[in-house]
């Protein structure tokens, strides 16, 4: 049995509005395995990318515990999590608008490093920023060029480069790709696998592209309106989803071949309700096309239906 | 299939400035079929939106400059017309889904009066205001929308609801043809799904003809007929849904896009990412555009600029199907 390197139990986070409670992420858990990835699917609004920053604490949840190497870090005091932060990293969505426009590539990679505190020698921290822009493949004459000058996919591997540059164990990937287009992001996905064999990491991979995430994930977890509502390893989901709302969403994938194409797809109708003080029982049920009284009523538990195959969902019986 | 409806021939369209000019579209040529789907894809900085506006006559004026080509719609040189005879064509026989439905919205109007706009501006059948909201409820409907919010204002509807509005501002008047922009880029898969089908359905109902401009070529197999692959402003491969998607005589760049793709149903760890950047689009090569990512790049590719080669209908600019069966046009 591998130790798990990660492991979330009754992860929540709400968020106070003046409509109500929000509820962003609901009850969550789950664990990864050292070197593993795991991958977290789901339409815009569904908790993943506040899943993704309370891992990190920069969301303190609201309740639930994440272990990182058997320890506790959520609500931890700031001083303790800061020596923690190192081991843990992000890498954000948007390369445009993450990195800070008036410094250069070299004060960008530099930041995470004079932050934390790591380095003793000037001379150490040139050394650390050559070899990672050597590792994510930026060229060093463009280290004292300005963000705006760069394209999107260099721009992502200078958030890839602030990310790595600490050493860390465990990376979150909040949809380091979706801004890029496909010849660029599949430059950055290859990046991102490459540097997972040579230095062990562990990554949990947010993004809304099913294909994207199969690709890359050795376990997916599907999340809906905050609650995970399907979690198996990634081959297996998507040759036998369970929950309606996974083939929902495995159905409306345009598929770039021909064979498949004019087939009849099964569509479901309407759009995310509102995660504010959402209904008891399953949220998915107002879209559900066999959603009975019974779903309607208290919560659902994940069951297992396979080996490490959860589905919450009374028809997975 | 019936006539042709659009016959675009060689356009070229130019962003000068007083430092530069930018080469946004270097001679593009296709057509289209009465009720036909033709799928015009490529990533960032092909030139897609460009030529698309380009058809329409919605290039902004000061900078972009058309030195030669062709539109031909419904027998008529568009890019002849007056500003005023463009403006009677647009809106009503030919229209444009914009694609962020976030931004392409007045957020100060409601979205029926939004929606009616057009058909009071192309009022040909001389109908009475409430004809015209009877038509609008209609249209409305028609979308998937309830005809009561006719009266709410875009910040009440959704992102799916909202590209639903638009497309029902472009479809109001039943165009012949309609530029549908990215329309499901802004939106997540479940609601993309539901936005395509209710195009396809739409466009088989009144026999419109459509431009599907985007960078997903899961969606071009989905609704597409015919296929243009653009890079740097040319056409690169032209040919049916099938030409394009299946064989083995593709454009480099085709068949890099395609490697780039994680697949569905494979079973493969690396992709195969084409190398390198997009061109600048200022500096007009002396061969082929494609030459610095290419791996078949010759020396001939550096120096001559590729002519179109052809085969039963299947275009290629690339000196490598330069051979006995293939047929040179320009």
């Amino acid at each position: 049995m591998e130790q798990n390197l990660l492991e979330v139990r009754n992860l929540k986070k709400y968020f106070h509005t003046p409509a109500g409670l929000l509820h962003a992420v609901d009850d969550v858990s789950f664990s990864i395995p050292g070197g593993k990835t795991m991958g977290v699917v789901g339409e815009s609004g569904c908790g993943k990318s506040t899943l993704g920053r309370s891992l990190l604490c920069l969301e303190p949840p609201t309740s639930g515990e994440i272990l990182f190497r058997g320890k506790n870090i959520a609500n931890l005091k700031k001083k303790e999590m800061k020596a923690i932060r190192p081991k843990i990293q992000m890498v954000f969505q948007d390369p445009y608008s993450s990195l800070n426009g008036r410094m250069t590539v070299r004060q960008l990679i530099a930041e995470p490093l004079l932050v934390s505190k790591l380095c003793r020698t000037r001379a150490e921290v040139d050394k650390k920023i050559d070899e990672i822009m050597d590792t994510v493949g930026l060229a060093r004459r463009l280290d004292m060029a300005y963000p705006h000058e760069l394209d999107g996919g260099r721009r992502q591997r200078i958030g890839i480069a602030r990310a790595l540059i600490l050493e860390p164990e465990f990376v979150v990937c909040d949809e380091p790709v979706s801004a890029l287009d496909v010849s660029i992001q599949a430059q950055i996905l290859n990046l991102l696998m490459d540097l997972q064999e040579s230095m062990g990491l562990t990554y949990l991979f947010i993004t809304h592209d099913l294909s994207v995430v199969r690709h890359i994930s050795n376990e997916i977890m599907v999340m809906y309106l905050g609650k995970c509502v399907e979690k198996a390893e990634a081959k297996e989901i998507f040759r036998n989803p369970v929950h309606p709302y996974t083939k929902a969403l495995l159905g409306s994938i345009p598929i770039p071949s021909v064979e498949s194409c004019h087939k009849k797809r099964e569509l479901i109708q309407g759009e995310v309700t509102s995660p504010v003080n959402p209904k008891p029982g399953c949220r998915f049920a107002v879209r559900c096309p066999y959603a009975s009284e019974r779903c309607r009523q208290g919560d659902i538990p994940l069951k297992e239906v396979g080996r490490g195959h959860f589905v919450a969902c009374h028809m997975a019986e | 299939m019936g006539k042709e409806i659009l016959e675009v021939k060689n356009l070229t369209i130019q962003y000068r400035t007083d430092l530069e000019t930018v080469y946004a579209v270097n001679g593009i040529s296709f057509s289209l079929k009465e009720g036909e789907t033709l799928g015009l894809v490529g990533e960032t900085g092909a030139g897609k939106t460009t030529a698309a506006l380009g058809i329409m006559g919605l290039l902004p004026e000061r900078t972009a400059v058309i030195p030669k080509g062709e539109v031909k719609f419904d027998g008529k040189d568009l890019l002849k017309l007056s500003e005023q005879e463009m403006q009677k064509i647009r809106g009503s026989k030919m229209s444009m889904i914009f694609q962020d439905p976030m931004t392409a919205l007045n957020p100060v109007l409601p979205v029926g009066k939004q929606i009616g706009e057009a058909l009071y501006l192309h009022n040909e059948e001389n109908l009475t205001n409430s004809q015209i909201e009877e038509k609008v409820e209609e249209t409305l409907e028609l979308v998937g929308i309830p005809k009561e919010r006719k009266v709410e204002y875009p910040y009440q509807f959704s992102g799916g609801m909202r590209q639903r509005v638009v497309i029902a501002i472009a479809l109001i008047c039943n165009p012949g043809l309609l530029i549908a922009d990215e329309p499901t880029t802004a939106l997540d898969v479940t609601i993309q799904a539901q936005i395509l089908t209710m195009i396809c359905n739409l466009q088989r109902k009144y026999g419109t003809s459509v431009i599907m401009i985007t960078h997903d070529l899961g969606v071009v197999a989905e609704t597409c007929d015919k296929v243009a692959i653009m890079y740097a402003g040319e056409v690169v491969e032209y040919g049916t849904l099938r030409d394009i998607f299946t064989g083995d005589r593709h454009h480099p760049y085709t068949e890099g896009l395609f490697g780039s793709i994680p697949s569905l149903t494979g079973d493969s760890r690396r992709l195969h990412p084409i190398e390198g950047l997009m061109p600048d689009p200022t500096k007009k090569p002396e061969g082929c555009w494609f030459a610095p990512r290419c791996g078949k790049c010759t020396e001939k590719c550096k120096k001559q600029v590729p002519p179109v080669y052809e085969k039963d209908g299947h275009q290629i600019r690339c000196h490598l199907f330069d051979e006995q069966d293939t047929e040179e046009v320009q």
